[in-house]
């Protein structure tokens, strides 16, 4: 990759820019902010990552309820421990930017809905996702009666075949239907 | 000739009942429910009836509003709320709306909004039951023939204050959180009723406020007319006094709004709701002491500051009607006759019935019981 901590090869951020939907300028300041979360030894490593709670410490992440399997699903770490190379940290962005399609938000949105990674979302990842909505204590949740409930209703919705889990397709019928969607799925540093 | 009129209690049939459908609604079924259940029961009532199938949107409004109506005993829509909004507006559009407002109209579910259907088969103290059932029971109930009063609001939107845009509605007028679109197909546009989704969820996840002005005439405030009277009592004469003087409670939206109305003195929103009737979905029983022609908007705002807990349980409560009893203390109800929203946000949806309208300051006022609906 051959990117120091102080800047971005010319060639590369044009590159960069053809490959995702980020503009130059965006580009170069997430290298900066990226280079911040670096720690010293790790600035003249070939391919740097980011450990996952360096990059949860990132305003534009830090309240939002799903930044961990954000990190996630972005992360191309053998160790699936959720660091982010700065390759990595770019689709990130790309994928979260103003320019990105409906089509590629709605698909990274489901893959970080699927809790389980098991390519649907069945009730236990929409309890999840459920969860992380509320909050971590237990006066925040809510009941398992309401539980149910919810996760019945959004069933009923968004389960066109009834197979008890909402697919890739279901979901994205479901999502192009919330015009506030692609505005809610934005982090733009 | 009908000989079957006199079967028919109230309804006076001279010639049949145009039922209208949208062949697109409710998943595309409404037809196949027309010709699964409702025909067999309008034919074994001998009820003559005349079957429209509507082409693309506002084909319903330009043929209410250009037909000869005294052809009609009542106008009954198989659909959901879309196209009886299309048909009232439609009948409020003639010259001679006063008489024809009064022609009774009937719903039918068979669309994805049945709101309305909801609603009056609440109201006829049925148990809470499945679409088909509902169906079918709406069915009966327009074999009956019986009609009631219904109130209807008019709400006044648009750019442009001396001359605004003025809609009939007979369910709700929502903003904010509520608000959802559905994009059913190129040729309609219909707006779902709020229900969770994974849409909504989503859209939790970054739960936004919406800013706006919120104003509105409390009920014990009309002068006159309303003094000594519970909002149950019947209203006959009421009905065309309260539209002749519409002006009476609203003032122009670029005058401030008369002194005895209340201003609601924050200025920061999750939703606001306006109904006339009880039931803004299926499964959303909003307005639980909401009645027919109770001559009320029910007005229920959520206040910003709201966790998203709470609000989902609000969501969850609303199933049951039980969610004014939760004691939220974001969660603020009251009785109204008018109402005005001067919306601040740059950005957001507006629903009349479930249609999505321009955006901008709009105001509703109460019409009590000046529709007329095949119901018990």
């Amino acid at each position: 990759m051959g990117t120091t901590a102080s800047q971005l090869r010319k060639d590369l951020l044009s590159e960069y820019q053809e490959l995702t939907f980020l503009t130059k300028q965006e580009i170069i300041l997430a290298h900066k902010r990226f280079s911040e979360l670096l720690s010293k030894e790790d600035r003249n490593v070939p391919t740097p990552r980011v450990p996952m709670e360096k990059v949860l410490s990132l305003p534009e992440l830090k309240s939002n309820p799903f930044r961990k399997r954000i990190c996630h699903v972005f992360s191309t770490s053998d160790m699936k421990d959720g660091s982010l190379t700065f390759e990595d940290f770019l689709d990130l962005l790309s994928a979260f930017s103003d320019s990105a399609t409906l089509e590629i938000k709605s698909h990274y949105a489901f893959r970080i809905f699927d809790f389980d990674d098991d390519g649907t979302l069945d009730g236990g990842d929409l309890e999840k996702l459920v969860n992380c909505l509320t909050g971590e204590t237990d006066d925040t949740r809510l009941t398992t009666e309401e539980m149910r409930q919810l996760i019945s209703n959004i069933l009923e919705e968004s389960d066109i075949d009834k197979d008890g889990t909402v697919n890739l397709s279901e979901f994205q019928h479901v999502i192009s239907r919330s015009p506030d969607f692609v505005s809610s799925f934005k982090i733009v540093l | 000739v009908d000989s079957s009129s006199s079967r028919r209690g109230v309804v006076h049939r001279p010639c049949s009942v145009m039922l209208l459908v949208n062949p697109h609604s409710g998943k595309g079924q409404a037809l196949s429910l027309f010709t699964g259940h409702v025909q067999r029961m309008l034919n074994e009532a001998g009820v003559p009836h005349t079957l429209v199938i509507t082409e693309r949107q506002n084909h319903a409004r330009e043929l209410v509003r250009e037909a000869d109506l005294s052809q009609w005993g009542a106008l009954v829509i198989m659909s959901g709320d879309g196209l009886l909004f299309e048909v009232v507006n439609g009948l409020m559009e003639r010259e001679d709306w006063e008489e024809a407002i009064q022609t009774p109209l009937g719903i039918l579910p068979g669309g994805s909004g049945n709101a309305l259907a909801a609603s009056i088969h609440h109201y006829s103290g049925a148990q809470p039951v499945s679409s088909e059932e509902l169906l079918i029971s709406c069915g009966f109930l327009l074999c009956k023939g019986l009609v009631s009063r219904m109130d209807l609001a008019s709400v006044h939107l648009g750019s442009s204050p001396s001359n605004p845009t003025r809609l009939f509605s007979f369910l709700s007028l929502a903003w904010g959180f509520v608000a959802d679109v559905d994009v059913e197909s190129e040729k309609y546009r219909h707006v779902g009723a709020a229900r969770f989704t994974m849409g909504t969820l989503v859209r939790l996840a970054s739960l936004r406020v919406y800013k706006g002005r919120l104003a509105y005439l409390p009920v014990d405030e009309v002068d006159g007319e309303e003094d000594g009277q519970s909002p149950d009592s019947p209203r006959q004469n009421t009905a065309h006094l309260t539209f002749h003087n519409s002006h009476s409670l609203l003032v122009p939206l670029d005058q401030p709004v008369p002194s005895d109305w209340v201003v609601v003195p924050e200025e920061d929103f999750v939703l606001m709701l306006a109904m006339y009737q009880s039931h803004l979905a299926k499964d959303l029983y909003a307005a639980p002491d909401s009645t027919l022609d109770d001559g009320l908007i029910h007005l229920i705002y959520v206040r910003a500051g709201i966790s998203r807990t709470a609000l989902l349980r609000l969501f969850l409560a609303m199933e049951k009607g039980t969610h004014l009893a939760n004691n939220s203390p974001h969660l603020v109800y009251t009785r109204v006759r008018a109402l005005r929203l001067e919306p601040y946000s740059s950005k957001g949806v507006i629903t009349v019935d479930g249609e999505v309208v321009e955006y901008g300051p709009v105001q509703a006022q109460v019409h009590g019981g000046i529709a007329r609906l095949i119901t018990r």
